[in-house]
């Protein structure tokens, strides 16, 4: 096990911002963590790399317990991990090499080595030409591509990612994407906190969705998704639909709501897609030309988990 | 000692890398320090190139007053006109002449030229000081007083001259350099208090935290970046001042640098026990620049201050201790004094890093 919080509880005066959260993460795995704003996901963060202490609670790393303070045993923990955090952390006044200097120095890595994974870690995200200058004068991706570089420059074996991809153009994210699921494949393991479902379905391979500083899902991406009870949309296409075929569409249990308009019968319904073939068979006298239903997602599992659309964190409508 | 090594050098060129603070604290105070030396140095400087400013005089011919406004250090000061008042007061009027000297039935009237701004100052002094004169005279005789020898001062030489402080008679430039040095090297603090803001309360800071290398060592990094840094600019503008305006910081150079260092690690240590004290660096920003102000005007370098007993403890503010050491220093002061002083200040900063130590342990381990 990499990494282990059992029953961590954070408080901020009234607030409690974890709240005897449970996490675990395996060698090699890459979890995404997601919640709306204020879910705990930052102070999660905050707490596993000793930025912040927990008020309760055991905290696991690399099989040690981690306290954050200044002994050689955190030390050693934290020579191991690298963040991303949500802001740029760069110096403007320093070129893109200084700062992978800079980074690669404070966790001892030096002389030729250090040269060696600079050029490599420039080339990697594509700034070797821009390497002497200022992030100051970089692009918004290029910025985020260098603030990722300077948390691998040690080649870490835990990487925290906190929303890497914040304001972003569409390439860029996809490099970072695709730099994450690279290093992963590599044996990195991955703890990446995002707003943005496809990121999280793209690079992680389990997600643990937090709210109210706990988890109140963990599994696969599918799993989930199953799991969830969430309202689903089946569309039927039939010939000529009486006005009594949405009132008895109605009866079947689980059925929220059913519009007709003209040939489209649209059912919202919170059974899941087993309630398709009930559907079907209520609608057989009428001619059915057509089935359609929208696949459950991994944001409409947030939603129905959460309440909460995930970008804004505001109550779902 | 690597990890220190990186934490000072990146810290130090991320410092000398902000060409606007650079600028502000070297290019700035030597600015400042050539034009108020200069445009103060003709009131006490006895070696100041001074042009006679144009004056325009109807005043009594073979009285006092022109007696008064021939002789030799009038007339250094002063490029009289004398001519009639409709023409004196024509001349002031077009801007021809800064200050026309009207007397009349033993009245004496300055008028000034609109937009003379300080060289009408000069002129105006030199007549008021003749007036004073006169009034001394008016007393004496009227006490029935001996007022031969107050006589005899019509006419006399005009003394402008500085008080001697040891060999050595202090110009303004010297003063503006000593006191315009030790105020900006205060606000070097500022500087520093920049550098932790960045490197350990912001995401950059997030970041560093979470590095393997302790706290002390990041501290003593960061700390001896800014010293360093910020002494480095001060020694460049004394060096400029000395060599190029020619300054006197007197003979005892090795104590006038080691006071200065004193006073750029006051400003370091100062201004982390404020940025521990303040609930944000922003906060602590504003609070550090107030307090510098507070403390270079209480120190009465620019605006004399004298509330009795009050002026003792202002004595004790940083910026006081450090221009006694330096003029003492170079003016001929009281030697166990300024070694007193010079003490006192270390004692501030050692007093101020214990106050961060503690400060430190319990905010940056929470």
């Amino acid at each position: 096990m990499i990494l282990s919080m059992t029953d961590v509880i954070k408080r901020y005066r009234a607030l409690t911002a974890l709240d005897h959260l449970t996490l675990n993460l395996q060698k090699g795995e890459a979890l995404g963590l997601l919640g709306p704003n204020g879910a705990g996901k930052t102070t999660a963060i905050r707490v596993l790399t000793g930025l912040t202490g927990a008020d309760t609670g055991e905290i696991k790393l690399f099989g040690k317990e981690f306290s954050g303070k200044n002994n050689s045993d955190s030390m050693a923990i934290r020579k191991r991990i690298g963040l991303v955090p949500q802001d740029l952390a760069l110096y403007e006044t320093l070129s893109a090499r200084e700062n992978l200097e800079y980074f690669g120095k404070l966790y001892g890595v030096h002389g030729a080595e250090l040269k060696k994974r600079v050029d490599a870690a420039l080339e990697v995200l594509g700034l070797t030409d821009v390497a002497k200058k200022s992030p100051k004068k970089f692009s918004g991706g290029m910025k985020r591509r260098l603030n990722i570089g300077c948390a691998v420059i040690h080649k870490p074996e835990l990487l925290i990612l906190d929303e890497p991809t914040v304001g972003i153009d569409p390439q860029s994210r996809n490099h970072i994407l695709d730099f994450v699921s690279e290093i992963n494949k590599q044996g990195t393991t991955v703890l990446y906190t995002s707003h943005y479902m496809e990121e999280v379905e793209r690079v992680c391979s389990r997600v643990c969705i937090m709210d109210a500083g706990r988890v109140i899902a963990d599994g696969s991406v599918e799993e989930i998704a199953k799991s969830a009870i969430f309202e689903e949309s089946i569309t039927l296409e039939v010939k000529d639909p009486a006005p009594s075929l949405p009132e008895s569409i109605k009866k079947i249990q689980g059925v929220v709501r059913c519009e007709v308009k003209n040939r489209a019968v649209t059912i919202t319904s919170t059974a899941g897609s087993g309630n398709l073939p009930r559907i079907i068979e209520v609608a057989s006298p009428f001619v059915i030309l057509g089935v359609s239903a929208k696949r459950a997602t991994l944001e409409d599992a947030f939603l129905a988990l959460t309440g909460k659309s995930l970008r804004d964190g505001g109550e779902a409508s | 000692m690597k990890s220190f090594l990186a934490v000072f050098t990146t810290a130090t060129k991320y410092c000398w890398r902000d060409l606007t603070s650079v600028a502000v604290l070297i290019a700035f105070p030597i600015m400042l320090i050539l034009v108020l030396g200069n445009a103060l140095a003709g009131f006490i400087s006895p070696t100041y190139d001074f042009e006679p400013l144009p004056v325009s005089a109807s005043v009594e011919a073979g009285g006092n007053l022109e007696t008064f406004l021939q002789s030799g250090e009038s007339s250094q000061f002063m490029e009289i006109n004398f001519t009639t008042r409709e023409n004196a007061e024509e001349l002031v009027q077009s801007g021809e002449v800064y200050v026309a000297i009207i007397e009349e039935d033993g009245e004496v009237t300055v008028i000034r030229a609109r937009n003379s701004g300080m060289n009408a100052m000069i002129p105006i002094s030199i007549i008021d000081s003749y007036k004073q004169i006169g009034a001394a005279m008016t007393i004496a005789m009227t006490s029935g007083g001996d007022f031969t020898e107050l006589a005899g001062l019509i006419g006399a030489e005009l003394s402008v001259t500085a008080a001697p402080l040891g060999n050595r008679v202090q110009s303004a430039i010297d003063y503006y350099a000593v006191t315009m040095l030790v105020m900006i090297l205060l606000f070097t603090g500022l500087n520093g208090l920049e550098l932790f803001k960045k490197s350990m309360f912001s995401e950059t800071g997030a970041r560093v935290l979470t590095s393997p290398v302790s706290k002390p060592v990041l501290v003593g990094g960061l700390l001896a970046a800014a010293t360093v840094t910020s002494y480095v600019q001060g020694l460049i503008t004394f060096f400029f001042t000395m060599f190029v305006y020619g300054v006197y910081w007197g003979e005892n150079i090795p104590l006038v640098l080691l006071t200065l260092f004193a006073v750029t690690l006051f400003s370091q240590a100062f201004a982390i026990v404020v940025l521990l004290l303040c609930k944000s660096p922003n906060a602590a920003m504003g609070v550090m620049q107030a307090l510098i102000w507070v403390m270079t005007f209480v120190a009465g370098g620019y605006v004399k201050i004298d509330f009795g007993a009050a002026q003792e403890i202002f004595r004790y503010s940083p910026n006081s201790l450090a221009h006694t050491i330096i003029f003492g220093s170079a003016f001929g002061g009281n030697e166990t004094r300024m070694m007193n002083d010079l003490a006192l200040l270390f004692i501030y900063v050692a007093v101020l890093f214990v106050i961060a130590f503690i400060l430190g342990k319990r905010r940056l381990t929470k």
